[in-house]
């Protein structure tokens, strides 16, 4: 086969793969979320664990909704403070100084 | 029979071609593949981000009750509880109480479970790597379901204890149960399961207080017009859960949104290099196409032959490219793009980034790419080939 045949062969071959993919996807999408859906739904909590150093984002649902409807000016969103400023327990200085803690204190 | 030959002798025709100005195809298809690697890496991470928060929209309760104090949202009153338990079209309300506790500089979410009122039958067990769910009889026991995030960042066992320090300074000593699994990770990663009770404790709240409801209607029932019955109970707020995916789909809509600016801005740069590369070539095809029409060939078959091409050049480019945007976001978490999305928010080596190659991404990245090649490749051939052939050949030497 002449080299340049195999760029368009490539060229189908990608596509079919790429269409796949999606096909795949979009399959799995209509199955409604599988057994992972199980938890959420027990837990309740609509939030995806992106963003676990910014309490905001954690979940945003919620707090979005409550800076811009209630909460300017008056500043009623700790995690903005926490986030910047940093809380004691944030500060390894601080958390030092608390005799024999080091988070995880029996393995079992 | 003929027509099917003269078609193959064609695209023979276009491959040769190809070879011939390899260094027009090589310059088009390196530029359509960095664009559409990057623009595929954000839509594919931004459709994945939508769906999994569609997945936790759909499992929320079909409405959450807060409770506001001075416009701010406070803990609620328990007893509130029975009030909105009377609503018509109320089949279960569920207490919560959540927050958040940082360990070093990393913040973790706490969810304390009503696990007297939970429905566990369907098994939340699915979820769990190792160890178990909480049971109703673990209430007050301090036992606790991690995250594997938290898990791996503290090396972490079922039946190990780990200590948690709240915002009041107290350490409070909790018992790990079960870890939660790698497949329900975009979910539980940063996720510390415990009873109520302990939550209420670790939290210091108040007596008869818990952070909010979980309200789910009975089969049939109207959330919005469940939501309406209770807007004489005073200081509460409700959330449904078409405003909490609204407020999902924009906020990486959004930010999504801006790279798709940055990235349509980029194609054009593309384009134009393909539609340069067209006429640079062009000058150089005008004598071919002279000769082709001298030949016999027909305005058709010339723009026949550059649709080849340009197909051949466009869907090679961009499937490769959106395989390699694939791979880069579902196997490297897409290191530098994602943070357009995420924002402020970071990924944890512990889990992927939920990818979701949509069919109308996949359209949308094929309709930006590939017809402007085509109308930037085709339409010079075109404007060659209605040439008069010898006018052209001499153009062509000129």
């Amino acid at each position: 086969m002449r080299r340049i045949t195999i760029v368009a062969v490539l060229a189908i071959a990608l596509t079919v793969a790429i269409s796949a993919i999606s096909f795949t996807d979009e399959a799995g999408w209509r199955d409604g979320g599988g057994s992972a859906m199980t938890i959420r739904e027990v837990v309740g909590l609509p939030s995806i664990a992106i963003g676990t150093n910014y309490e905001g984002t954690r979940n945003p649902l919620l707090e979005m909704y409550v800076r811009p409807l209630y909460d300017i000016p008056g500043g009623y969103d700790y995690a903005v403070p926490s986030s910047f400023i940093g809380t004691p327990l944030g500060i390894p200085a601080y958390r030092e100084t608390i005799p024999e803690f080091n988070i995880t204190i029996k393995k079992g | 029979m003929t027509l099917i030959r003269r078609h193959r002798n064609l695209f023979k025709y276009s491959l040769d071609a190809l070879g011939r100005y390899r260094m027009r195809g090589a310059v088009v298809v390196v530029t359509f593949l960095i664009a559409t690697t990057m623009i595929s890496a954000v839509l594919f991470t931004k459709d994945g981000l939508e769906r999994e928060a569609e997945y936790s929209v759909n499992a929320a309760p079909d409405l959450t009750i807060q409770y506001l104090k001075a416009g701010r949202v406070v803990p609620i009153p328990a007893a509130i509880g029975e009030v909105i338990s009377g609503t018509e079209g109320v089949e279960r309300v569920l207490m919560r109480t959540w927050g958040y506790a940082g360990i070093g500089q990393y913040t973790f979410t706490v969810i304390g479970l009503d696990l007297q009122g939970l429905d566990l039958t369907g098994g939340a067990m699915g979820a769990i790597e190792s160890g178990r769910f909480l049971t109703p009889d673990d209430a007050g026991t301090r036992n606790i379901v991690i995250g594997k995030l938290i898990a791996g960042m503290l090396d972490l066992k079922t039946g190990d204890d780990m200590i948690l320090l709240s915002e009041s300074v107290e350490a409070t000593r909790f018992h790990v149960v079960g870890v939660f699994s790698d497949q329900s990770s975009i979910y539980t990663a940063d996720m510390i399961i415990m009873p109520l009770e302990d939550a209420n404790a670790f939290f210091n709240m108040p007596d008869g207080y818990v952070t909010d409801f979980a309200v789910y209607t009975k089969p049939g029932a109207d959330a919005g017009e469940v939501a309406s019955r209770m807007s004489t109970i005073p200081n509460v707020r409700i959330l449904d859960q078409d405003i909490l995916l609204r407020g999902y789909k924009a906020a990486y809509g959004a930010r999504g949104g801006v790279f798709t600016t940055l990235w349509t801005i980029l194609l054009a740069a593309a384009a134009l290099i393909a539609f340069s590369q067209a006429v640079v070539v062009g000058h150089e095809s005008k004598f071919e196409v002279g000769l082709l029409k001298t030949f016999g060939f027909s305005t058709l078959d010339i723009v026949e032959v550059r649709l080849i091409e340009s197909l051949i050049m466009g869907f090679f480019a961009t499937s490769l490219g959106m395989l390699i945007g694939y791979a880069y976001a579902a196997f490297f978490n897409a290191p530098g793009l994602v943070d357009i999305l995420l924002g402020w928010a970071f990924l944890p080596k512990e889990f992927r980034l939920p990818v979701f190659v949509s069919a109308e991404s996949l359209l949308s990245i094929y309709a930006v790419t590939v017809i402007p090649l085509l109308v930037t490749t085709v339409v010079p051939a075109w404007l060659n080939a209605i040439t008069d052939p010898e006018i052209a050949m001499r153009r062509g030497t000129a």
